[in-house]
Protein backbone atom coordinates (compact mmCIF):
# COMPACT_ATOMS: atom_id res chain seq x y z
CA UNK A 1 0.00 0.00 0.00
CA UNK A 2 3.28 2.44 0.65
CA UNK A 3 2.98 5.24 -1.48
CA UNK A 4 -0.75 5.09 -2.91
CA UNK A 5 -2.07 7.90 -0.88
CA UNK A 6 1.22 9.64 -0.33
CA UNK A 7 0.39 13.46 -1.10
CA UNK A 8 -2.43 13.00 -3.01
CA UNK A 9 -4.81 15.41 -0.57
CA UNK A 10 -3.87 18.09 1.81
CA UNK A 11 -5.47 20.07 4.73
CA UNK A 12 -6.33 23.19 3.25
CA UNK A 13 -8.73 25.02 6.10
CA UNK A 14 -8.62 24.75 9.89
CA UNK A 15 -11.27 26.68 12.72
CA UNK A 16 -12.92 26.49 15.68
CA UNK A 17 -15.60 28.25 17.71
CA UNK A 18 -15.20 30.19 21.07
CA UNK A 19 -14.44 27.24 23.28
CA UNK A 20 -15.97 27.89 27.32
CA UNK A 21 -17.38 25.87 30.16
CA UNK A 22 -20.70 26.91 28.96
CA UNK A 23 -21.56 27.96 25.27
CA UNK A 24 -24.91 28.81 26.48
CA UNK A 25 -25.64 27.86 22.45
CA UNK A 26 -26.60 24.83 20.33
CA UNK A 27 -23.58 22.31 18.93
CA UNK A 28 -25.35 24.08 15.80
CA UNK A 29 -24.35 27.64 16.34
CA UNK A 30 -21.10 26.19 17.24
CA UNK A 31 -20.20 24.09 14.24
CA UNK A 32 -21.35 26.83 12.00
CA UNK A 33 -18.77 29.21 13.98
CA UNK A 34 -15.97 26.73 13.32
CA UNK A 35 -17.04 25.83 9.41
CA UNK A 36 -16.89 29.83 8.46
CA UNK A 37 -13.59 30.08 10.39
CA UNK A 38 -12.03 27.18 8.17
CA UNK A 39 -13.61 28.18 5.69
CA UNK A 40 -12.28 31.95 6.17
CA UNK A 41 -8.92 29.97 6.70
CA UNK A 42 -8.50 28.08 3.54
CA UNK A 43 -9.61 30.92 1.32
CA UNK A 44 -13.03 28.91 0.37
CA UNK A 45 -16.61 29.47 0.23
CA UNK A 46 -19.40 27.12 1.12
CA UNK A 47 -20.48 25.99 -2.24
CA UNK A 48 -17.11 24.70 -2.57
CA UNK A 49 -17.77 22.11 -0.08
CA UNK A 50 -19.53 19.07 -1.40
CA UNK A 51 -18.85 16.79 1.31
CA UNK A 52 -19.66 17.02 4.73
CA UNK A 53 -18.75 14.78 8.10
CA UNK A 54 -18.89 15.02 11.33
CA UNK A 55 -18.78 12.57 14.60
CA UNK A 56 -20.78 12.65 17.70
CA UNK A 57 -21.83 10.82 20.74
CA UNK A 58 -25.68 12.09 19.99
CA UNK A 59 -24.58 15.63 21.42
CA UNK A 60 -24.11 17.51 18.08
CA UNK A 61 -25.75 18.66 15.06
CA UNK A 62 -25.85 16.80 11.64
CA UNK A 63 -23.86 17.57 8.75
CA UNK A 64 -27.01 17.91 6.60
CA UNK A 65 -27.65 20.83 9.29
CA UNK A 66 -24.40 22.01 8.46
CA UNK A 67 -24.79 21.97 5.04
CA UNK A 68 -28.38 23.67 5.20
CA UNK A 69 -27.32 26.51 7.55
CA UNK A 70 -24.12 27.62 5.30
CA UNK A 71 -27.03 27.97 2.37
CA UNK A 72 -25.34 25.25 0.57
CA UNK A 73 -26.43 21.30 -0.80
CA UNK A 74 -23.50 18.88 -1.43
CA UNK A 75 -23.60 15.75 -2.90
CA UNK A 76 -22.52 13.52 0.53
CA UNK A 77 -23.40 14.23 4.00
CA UNK A 78 -22.53 11.37 6.71
CA UNK A 79 -22.61 11.24 10.44
CA UNK A 80 -20.83 8.88 12.17
CA UNK A 81 -21.42 7.68 16.10
CA UNK A 82 -17.79 7.96 17.11
CA UNK A 83 -14.91 9.51 19.49
CA UNK A 84 -11.77 9.92 19.65
CA UNK A 85 -9.97 8.05 16.64
CA UNK A 86 -13.20 9.73 14.48
CA UNK A 87 -11.16 12.71 13.19
CA UNK A 88 -8.06 10.43 11.72
CA UNK A 89 -11.16 7.92 10.48
CA UNK A 90 -12.96 10.44 8.51
CA UNK A 91 -9.89 11.91 7.04
CA UNK A 92 -9.16 8.77 5.92
CA UNK A 93 -12.29 8.39 4.58
CA UNK A 94 -11.96 11.95 2.85
CA UNK A 95 -8.75 10.92 1.18
CA UNK A 96 -11.17 7.56 -0.27
CA UNK A 97 -14.00 9.67 -1.76
CA UNK A 98 -11.73 12.42 -3.19
CA UNK A 99 -9.56 10.00 -4.74
CA UNK A 100 -12.23 8.07 -6.09
CA UNK A 101 -13.26 11.71 -7.86
CA UNK A 102 -17.01 11.13 -5.73
CA UNK A 103 -15.97 14.52 -3.70
CA UNK A 104 -13.59 17.54 -4.94
CA UNK A 105 -13.29 19.13 -1.27
CA UNK A 106 -14.57 17.77 2.08
CA UNK A 107 -15.52 19.49 5.30
CA UNK A 108 -14.77 17.12 8.66
CA UNK A 109 -15.94 19.09 11.65
CA UNK A 110 -16.65 17.96 15.40
CA UNK A 111 -19.01 20.09 17.73
CA UNK A 112 -20.10 19.42 21.27
CA UNK A 113 -21.64 21.30 24.78
CA UNK A 114 -18.93 18.57 26.21
CA UNK A 115 -18.92 20.62 29.46
CA UNK A 116 -22.16 22.15 29.63
CA UNK A 117 -24.09 19.06 27.85
CA UNK A 118 -25.17 15.45 29.42
CA UNK A 119 -21.65 13.23 29.11
CA UNK A 120 -21.11 9.90 30.52
CA UNK A 121 -20.34 9.65 34.16
CA UNK A 122 -22.77 13.00 34.97
CA UNK A 123 -26.73 12.40 34.73
CA UNK A 124 -26.99 8.82 33.07
CA UNK A 125 -29.32 6.38 34.54
CA UNK A 126 -27.52 3.40 36.05
CA UNK A 127 -29.66 0.52 34.27
CA UNK A 128 -29.32 2.68 30.64
CA UNK A 129 -25.40 2.77 31.26
CA UNK A 130 -25.62 -1.33 32.15
CA UNK A 131 -27.67 -1.90 28.62
CA UNK A 132 -25.29 0.59 26.65
CA UNK A 133 -22.00 -0.52 27.83
CA UNK A 134 -20.91 -4.02 26.32
CA UNK A 135 -20.46 -6.11 29.72
CA UNK A 136 -22.08 -3.35 31.47
CA UNK A 137 -23.70 -5.60 34.29
CA UNK A 138 -20.18 -6.63 35.09
CA UNK A 139 -18.28 -2.88 35.44
CA UNK A 140 -22.18 -0.93 36.32
CA UNK A 141 -22.77 -2.46 39.76
CA UNK A 142 -19.06 -1.76 41.08
CA UNK A 143 -19.32 1.79 40.66
CA UNK A 144 -16.97 1.90 37.76
CA UNK A 145 -18.71 4.50 35.31
CA UNK A 146 -16.44 6.98 34.76
CA UNK A 147 -13.56 7.14 31.63
CA UNK A 148 -11.17 8.11 34.48
CA UNK A 149 -11.55 4.76 36.07
CA UNK A 150 -11.60 2.66 32.83
CA UNK A 151 -8.68 4.25 31.49
CA UNK A 152 -6.87 4.16 34.88
CA UNK A 153 -7.11 0.36 35.09
CA UNK A 154 -4.85 0.69 32.20
CA UNK A 155 -2.93 2.86 33.73
CA UNK A 156 -1.89 1.08 36.98
CA UNK A 157 -1.14 -2.00 35.60
CA UNK A 158 1.24 -0.53 32.89
CA UNK A 159 2.59 1.16 35.56
CA UNK A 160 2.81 -1.60 37.14
CA UNK A 161 4.59 -3.24 34.67
CA UNK A 162 6.84 -0.91 33.20
CA UNK A 163 8.27 1.45 36.33
CA UNK A 164 6.27 4.48 34.90
CA UNK A 165 5.60 6.77 38.20
CA UNK A 166 2.85 9.20 39.04
CA UNK A 167 5.64 12.20 38.87
CA UNK A 168 5.67 10.33 35.02
CA UNK A 169 2.34 11.26 34.54
CA UNK A 170 2.89 14.79 36.05
CA UNK A 171 5.61 15.45 33.58
CA UNK A 172 2.93 14.83 30.73
CA UNK A 173 0.68 17.49 32.66
CA UNK A 174 3.36 20.08 32.85
CA UNK A 175 4.30 19.79 29.29
CA UNK A 176 0.96 20.89 28.11
CA UNK A 177 -0.03 23.47 30.60
CA UNK A 178 3.61 24.82 29.73
CA UNK A 179 2.50 25.14 26.30
CA UNK A 180 -1.09 26.44 26.82
CA UNK A 181 1.03 29.42 29.00
CA UNK A 182 1.92 30.41 25.40
CA UNK A 183 -1.66 30.20 23.43
CA UNK A 184 -3.67 32.88 24.97
CA UNK A 185 -6.60 30.81 23.27
CA UNK A 186 -5.94 27.81 25.78
CA UNK A 187 -8.80 27.27 28.57
CA UNK A 188 -5.75 27.40 31.13
CA UNK A 189 -4.00 30.12 30.28
CA UNK A 190 -2.68 32.04 32.97
CA UNK A 191 -3.16 28.92 34.95
CA UNK A 192 0.36 27.51 35.23
CA UNK A 193 1.27 24.19 37.02
CA UNK A 194 4.33 22.94 38.96
CA UNK A 195 5.49 19.52 39.81
CA UNK A 196 5.00 20.15 43.13
CA UNK A 197 1.45 21.50 42.89
CA UNK A 198 0.69 18.53 40.40
CA UNK A 199 1.58 15.89 43.41
CA UNK A 200 -0.43 18.15 46.17
CA UNK A 201 -3.29 17.73 44.21
CA UNK A 202 -5.95 14.91 45.78
CA UNK A 203 -6.77 12.09 43.21
CA UNK A 204 -9.98 11.51 41.62
CA UNK A 205 -9.41 8.65 40.23
CA UNK A 206 -5.92 6.87 41.31
CA UNK A 207 -3.93 7.18 39.36
CA UNK A 208 -5.64 10.24 38.06
CA UNK A 209 -5.90 13.68 39.57
CA UNK A 210 -7.72 16.65 37.88
CA UNK A 211 -4.65 17.60 35.90
CA UNK A 212 -4.36 14.10 34.38
CA UNK A 213 -7.66 14.72 32.79
CA UNK A 214 -8.45 16.36 30.06
CA UNK A 215 -10.58 20.07 30.43
CA UNK A 216 -14.21 19.33 29.22
CA UNK A 217 -15.64 21.87 27.39
CA UNK A 218 -18.04 23.41 24.83
CA UNK A 219 -16.43 23.98 21.34
CA UNK A 220 -16.60 23.36 17.70
CA UNK A 221 -13.55 22.40 15.29
CA UNK A 222 -13.69 22.08 11.70
CA UNK A 223 -11.13 20.72 8.98
CA UNK A 224 -10.62 21.00 5.14
CA UNK A 225 -9.36 18.75 2.80
CA UNK A 226 -9.19 18.52 -0.64
CA UNK A 227 -7.32 16.79 -3.61
CA UNK A 228 -3.31 18.26 -3.65
CA UNK A 229 -3.86 20.17 -7.28
CA UNK A 230 -7.11 21.88 -5.72
CA UNK A 231 -4.64 22.73 -2.64
CA UNK A 232 -2.59 24.45 -4.71
CA UNK A 233 -5.44 27.27 -5.34
CA UNK A 234 -6.22 27.89 -1.53
CA UNK A 235 -5.46 30.42 0.62
CA UNK A 236 -3.20 28.67 2.85
CA UNK A 237 0.24 26.60 2.64
CA UNK A 238 -1.30 22.94 2.11
CA UNK A 239 -0.45 20.72 4.67
CA UNK A 240 0.00 17.23 3.48
CA UNK A 241 -1.24 13.91 4.29
CA UNK A 242 1.59 11.38 3.92
CA UNK A 243 -0.07 8.35 5.86
CA UNK A 244 -3.05 6.85 7.72
CA UNK A 245 -3.74 4.02 9.40
CA UNK A 246 -6.70 2.42 11.79
CA UNK A 247 -7.79 0.01 13.92
CA UNK A 248 -10.01 -1.40 15.87
CA UNK A 249 -9.01 -4.47 18.28
CA UNK A 250 -10.30 -4.51 21.94
CA UNK A 251 -12.60 -7.19 23.03
CA UNK A 252 -15.25 -5.68 25.17
CA UNK A 253 -13.87 -2.37 25.81
CA UNK A 254 -15.87 -1.76 27.94
CA UNK A 255 -15.24 -4.66 30.30
CA UNK A 256 -11.24 -4.12 29.83
CA UNK A 257 -11.44 -7.68 29.58
CA UNK A 258 -7.75 -7.17 28.68
CA UNK A 259 -5.64 -4.24 29.54
CA UNK A 260 -2.34 -4.89 28.27
CA UNK A 261 -3.09 -4.08 24.83
CA UNK A 262 -4.50 -0.82 22.96
CA UNK A 263 -5.15 -0.54 19.36
CA UNK A 264 -2.22 1.74 18.59
CA UNK A 265 -0.14 -1.18 19.08
CA UNK A 266 -1.46 -2.16 15.86
CA UNK A 267 -1.95 0.88 14.09
CA UNK A 268 1.83 1.77 14.15
CA UNK A 269 3.70 -0.60 11.81
CA UNK A 270 0.72 0.75 9.01
CA UNK A 271 1.39 4.35 9.32
CA UNK A 272 4.75 4.47 8.95
CA UNK A 273 4.54 2.06 6.25
CA UNK A 274 2.10 4.41 4.51
CA UNK A 275 4.28 7.32 4.43
CA UNK A 276 7.68 6.11 4.30
CA UNK A 277 8.82 7.32 7.18
CA UNK A 278 9.88 6.69 10.92
CA UNK A 279 8.93 7.46 14.34
CA UNK A 280 12.42 9.09 14.54
CA UNK A 281 11.40 11.56 11.52
CA UNK A 282 8.71 13.33 12.63
CA UNK A 283 9.52 16.59 14.08
CA UNK A 284 6.36 17.42 15.51
CA UNK A 285 2.74 15.57 17.58
CA UNK A 286 -0.36 15.77 18.39
CA UNK A 287 -1.03 12.68 20.87
CA UNK A 288 -4.57 11.84 21.91
CA UNK A 289 -4.72 13.44 25.50
CA UNK A 290 -8.13 12.62 27.49
CA UNK A 291 -5.72 11.34 30.20
CA UNK A 292 -1.72 11.77 31.00
CA UNK A 293 -1.13 8.66 30.84
CA UNK A 294 -2.59 7.80 27.52
CA UNK A 295 -0.10 9.88 25.85
CA UNK A 296 2.89 7.90 27.43
CA UNK A 297 0.81 4.64 26.11
CA UNK A 298 0.68 5.91 22.91
CA UNK A 299 4.04 7.32 22.74
CA UNK A 300 5.17 3.33 23.27
CA UNK A 301 3.47 2.14 21.15
CA UNK A 302 4.29 4.42 18.13
CA UNK A 303 7.76 4.06 18.94
CA UNK A 304 8.79 7.48 20.45
CA UNK A 305 10.44 5.60 23.06
CA UNK A 306 11.26 2.05 24.26
CA UNK A 307 8.60 0.18 26.32
CA UNK A 308 9.84 1.13 30.09
CA UNK A 309 11.10 4.62 29.09
CA UNK A 310 8.63 7.05 27.95
CA UNK A 311 8.17 8.17 31.86
CA UNK A 312 11.97 9.14 31.59
CA UNK A 313 11.16 10.40 27.85
CA UNK A 314 8.68 12.89 29.01
CA UNK A 315 10.34 13.69 32.43
CA UNK A 316 13.51 14.64 29.88
CA UNK A 317 11.30 18.01 28.44
CA UNK A 318 11.46 15.83 25.31
CA UNK A 319 7.25 16.87 24.86
CA UNK A 320 8.12 20.62 24.94
CA UNK A 321 8.50 22.88 22.58
CA UNK A 322 12.53 22.37 22.09
CA UNK A 323 11.96 19.02 22.85
CA UNK A 324 12.86 15.85 20.80
CA UNK A 325 9.27 15.20 20.37
CA UNK A 326 7.19 18.77 20.88
CA UNK A 327 3.46 17.80 21.48
CA UNK A 328 0.03 19.19 21.74
CA UNK A 329 1.99 22.23 21.89
CA UNK A 330 -1.34 24.37 22.24
CA UNK A 331 -2.27 22.86 25.66
CA UNK A 332 -3.64 19.58 24.06
CA UNK A 333 -7.25 18.59 25.51
CA UNK A 334 -5.49 18.74 29.09
CA UNK A 335 -5.15 22.57 29.43
CA UNK A 336 -5.75 23.95 25.63
CA UNK A 337 -9.47 22.53 25.21
CA UNK A 338 -11.72 19.12 24.35
CA UNK A 339 -13.46 18.39 21.09
CA UNK A 340 -12.40 14.58 21.29
CA UNK A 341 -9.61 14.82 20.02
CA UNK A 342 -9.99 17.56 16.84
CA UNK A 343 -8.34 20.51 18.73
CA UNK A 344 -4.83 18.76 18.56
CA UNK A 345 -5.07 18.16 15.02
CA UNK A 346 -5.81 21.75 14.04
CA UNK A 347 -2.48 22.72 15.88
CA UNK A 348 -0.48 20.41 14.06
CA UNK A 349 -1.88 21.48 10.93
CA UNK A 350 -0.79 25.09 12.08
CA UNK A 351 2.41 24.01 13.26
CA UNK A 352 3.37 22.40 10.12
CA UNK A 353 2.47 25.52 8.20
CA UNK A 354 4.71 27.60 10.53
CA UNK A 355 1.63 29.75 11.34
CA UNK A 356 3.49 30.77 14.70
CA UNK A 357 7.10 31.54 13.05
CA UNK A 358 9.09 34.27 14.67
CA UNK A 359 7.23 33.60 17.93
CA UNK A 360 8.34 30.85 21.06
CA UNK A 361 5.13 28.98 20.13
CA UNK A 362 6.36 27.64 17.03
CA UNK A 363 8.12 24.03 16.50
CA UNK A 364 11.42 25.50 14.59
CA UNK A 365 11.66 24.35 10.69
CA UNK A 366 8.88 21.66 11.48
CA UNK A 367 8.13 19.42 8.61
CA UNK A 368 6.24 16.21 9.67
CA UNK A 369 4.06 15.57 12.23
CA UNK A 370 1.79 12.83 13.78
CA UNK A 371 -1.69 12.87 14.64
CA UNK A 372 -3.00 10.14 16.83
CA UNK A 373 -6.57 9.37 18.08
CA UNK A 374 -7.79 7.13 20.66
CA UNK A 375 -11.11 5.97 20.80
CA UNK A 376 -10.86 4.14 24.32
CA UNK A 377 -7.75 1.81 24.18
CA UNK A 378 -10.15 -0.54 21.16
CA UNK A 379 -9.79 1.82 18.32
CA UNK A 380 -7.17 4.26 17.08
CA UNK A 381 -6.30 5.88 14.14
CA UNK A 382 -3.42 8.08 13.00
CA UNK A 383 -2.30 10.42 10.48
CA UNK A 384 1.33 11.64 8.89
CA UNK A 385 1.02 14.89 7.41
CA UNK A 386 3.86 17.21 6.38
CA UNK A 387 4.46 20.76 5.38
CA UNK B 1 -30.52 -4.74 52.16
CA UNK B 2 -34.01 -3.24 51.46
CA UNK B 3 -32.33 0.20 51.37
CA UNK B 4 -29.08 -0.89 48.01
CA UNK B 5 -28.91 2.22 46.31
CA UNK B 6 -26.46 0.92 43.75
CA UNK B 7 -27.04 -0.36 40.79
CA UNK B 8 -28.08 -4.23 40.42
CA UNK B 9 -27.00 -6.04 38.26
CA UNK B 10 -28.96 -6.41 34.99
CA UNK B 11 -29.73 -10.34 33.62
CA UNK B 12 -30.01 -10.66 29.83
CA UNK B 13 -30.09 -13.06 27.21
CA UNK B 14 -26.42 -13.77 27.54
CA UNK B 15 -25.55 -13.38 30.83
CA UNK B 16 -28.06 -14.83 32.56
CA UNK B 17 -26.48 -18.33 33.59
CA UNK B 18 -23.88 -16.23 35.21
CA UNK B 19 -25.60 -14.16 37.39
CA UNK B 20 -28.47 -16.99 38.00
CA UNK B 21 -25.48 -18.59 39.67
CA UNK B 22 -23.98 -15.48 41.38
CA UNK B 23 -27.73 -15.41 43.13
CA UNK B 24 -26.91 -19.31 44.60
CA UNK B 25 -23.09 -18.31 45.83
CA UNK B 26 -21.82 -19.96 42.87
CA UNK B 27 -19.94 -19.08 39.88
CA UNK B 28 -20.33 -19.86 36.29
CA UNK B 29 -18.20 -18.56 33.24
CA UNK B 30 -19.05 -19.59 29.88
CA UNK B 31 -16.24 -21.62 28.15
CA UNK B 32 -15.91 -22.05 24.18
CA UNK B 33 -15.66 -25.30 23.27
CA UNK B 34 -13.98 -24.85 19.62
CA UNK B 35 -10.61 -22.65 21.23
CA UNK B 36 -11.07 -23.80 24.94
CA UNK B 37 -11.42 -19.78 26.04
CA UNK B 38 -13.20 -18.63 28.54
CA UNK B 39 -15.95 -15.96 27.38
CA UNK B 40 -16.19 -13.29 30.03
CA UNK B 41 -18.13 -11.24 30.02
CA UNK B 42 -19.98 -13.77 27.62
CA UNK B 43 -22.05 -13.65 24.45
CA UNK B 44 -23.98 -14.68 22.15
CA UNK B 45 -20.32 -16.29 20.77
CA UNK B 46 -17.19 -16.67 21.20
CA UNK B 47 -15.27 -13.33 21.25
CA UNK B 48 -11.99 -14.82 20.75
CA UNK B 49 -12.80 -17.28 17.57
CA UNK B 50 -16.70 -16.69 16.78
CA UNK B 51 -17.61 -19.82 17.73
CA UNK B 52 -21.06 -20.69 18.87
CA UNK B 53 -20.20 -23.89 20.76
CA UNK B 54 -20.46 -22.75 24.29
CA UNK B 55 -20.82 -24.47 27.37
CA UNK B 56 -21.48 -23.06 31.03
CA UNK B 57 -18.45 -24.27 33.64
CA UNK B 58 -19.61 -24.49 37.05
CA UNK B 59 -16.87 -23.35 39.49
CA UNK B 60 -18.15 -23.85 42.50
CA UNK B 61 -18.18 -20.93 45.63
CA UNK B 62 -14.18 -21.14 46.53
CA UNK B 63 -12.93 -18.81 44.26
CA UNK B 64 -9.38 -17.73 44.62
CA UNK B 65 -8.08 -14.96 42.35
CA UNK B 66 -4.86 -11.99 42.64
CA UNK B 67 -5.33 -8.35 41.81
CA UNK B 68 -4.46 -7.65 38.10
CA UNK B 69 -4.87 -3.87 37.93
CA UNK B 70 -6.75 -1.78 40.27
CA UNK B 71 -7.83 1.86 40.29
CA UNK B 72 -9.36 3.66 43.78
CA UNK B 73 -12.62 6.27 43.36
CA UNK B 74 -12.62 9.22 45.50
CA UNK B 75 -15.63 10.34 44.00
CA UNK B 76 -19.20 8.64 42.82
CA UNK B 77 -19.69 8.44 39.35
CA UNK B 78 -22.97 6.21 40.07
CA UNK B 79 -25.67 6.94 43.02
CA UNK B 80 -25.88 4.77 46.10
CA UNK B 81 -21.16 4.74 46.16
CA UNK B 82 -21.09 8.31 48.01
CA UNK B 83 -20.88 6.11 51.49
CA UNK B 84 -18.27 3.92 50.53
CA UNK B 85 -15.49 6.43 49.42
CA UNK B 86 -12.62 6.10 48.35
CA UNK B 87 -13.76 3.12 46.96
CA UNK B 88 -10.89 0.77 45.45
CA UNK B 89 -12.27 -0.68 41.90
CA UNK B 90 -10.10 -3.97 40.77
CA UNK B 91 -9.86 -6.20 38.35
CA UNK B 92 -9.52 -9.86 39.68
CA UNK B 93 -7.63 -11.95 37.56
CA UNK B 94 -8.54 -15.91 38.42
CA UNK B 95 -6.63 -18.51 39.56
CA UNK B 96 -8.87 -21.32 38.46
CA UNK B 97 -9.24 -19.62 35.29
CA UNK B 98 -6.48 -17.56 34.01
CA UNK B 99 -7.11 -14.99 31.40
CA UNK B 100 -10.60 -14.16 32.63
CA UNK B 101 -10.17 -10.76 35.23
CA UNK B 102 -13.41 -9.54 36.52
CA UNK B 103 -14.31 -5.88 37.68
CA UNK B 104 -14.80 -5.81 40.97
CA UNK B 105 -14.40 -3.99 44.17
CA UNK B 106 -12.06 -4.86 47.14
CA UNK B 107 -14.29 -5.21 49.90
CA UNK B 108 -12.66 -4.82 54.08
CA UNK B 109 -9.15 -3.47 52.52
CA UNK B 110 -7.92 0.14 53.17
CA UNK B 111 -6.82 1.97 50.08
CA UNK B 112 -2.87 2.02 50.88
CA UNK B 113 -3.20 -1.59 51.74
CA UNK B 114 -3.94 -2.76 47.91
CA UNK B 115 -1.19 -3.94 45.51
CA UNK B 116 -1.01 -5.58 42.20
CA UNK B 117 -0.60 -9.15 43.00
CA UNK B 118 -2.80 -8.81 45.96
CA UNK B 119 -4.94 -12.48 46.48
CA UNK B 120 -8.16 -12.04 47.05
CA UNK B 121 -10.85 -14.21 47.73
CA UNK B 122 -14.72 -14.06 46.29
CA UNK B 123 -17.54 -13.60 48.51
CA UNK B 124 -20.84 -12.92 47.78
CA UNK B 125 -22.96 -9.78 48.98
CA UNK B 126 -26.63 -9.85 49.16
CA UNK B 127 -28.15 -7.23 47.67
CA UNK B 128 -31.45 -7.59 47.12
CA UNK B 129 -34.17 -10.31 48.54
CA UNK B 130 -33.17 -13.49 45.77
CA UNK B 131 -29.94 -11.52 44.29
CA UNK B 132 -26.17 -11.65 44.79
CA UNK B 133 -23.36 -9.80 43.64
CA UNK B 134 -19.69 -11.53 43.19
CA UNK B 135 -17.26 -9.18 45.77
CA UNK B 136 -13.56 -9.56 46.73
CA UNK B 137 -12.16 -9.66 49.81
CA UNK B 138 -7.87 -10.07 50.77
CA UNK B 139 -6.99 -13.64 51.14
CA UNK B 140 -5.11 -14.08 54.32
ZN1 LIG C 1 -13.59 -19.59 20.89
Amino acid sequence: MMGTITDRCAIVGVGESERSRNSGTTPLHMALDAARAALTDAGLEAKDIDGFMSYNENDSCTSHELATYLGVRPKYVKDIHGGGASTEMLVADAVGLIEMGEMNTVMIFRSMNGSSGQQVGRGYDSDMLQTALSGGSYIIPYGSASPSQWFGMFATRHMYETGITKEHLGHVCLSFYEHAQKNPRAFLHGKPLTMEKYLETPDISYPFNIHDSCVELDEANAIIVTASDRAADCRQRPVYIMGLESRQCHPHAHYWEDTSQVAADYVADGLYQSAGVKPEDIDVAAIYDCFSWVVLRQLEAYGFAPRGEVGDFAAEGNLKIGGKLPTNTAGGMLSEGYTHGMNNALELVRQLRHDYKGTERQVKDCELGICTGWAGPDIAGALILRN
Amino acid sequence: MMDYQKPIPLKTQDNKPFWDAADQHEMALQKCNSCGHYAHPPGPSCAKCGSQDLTWEQLGSDVKASVYSYIISYRPFLPGFQDDLPLIIAQAELEKAPGVKMMCNILDCKTEDVYVGMPVKMIWQDIAKDRALPQWVPAM
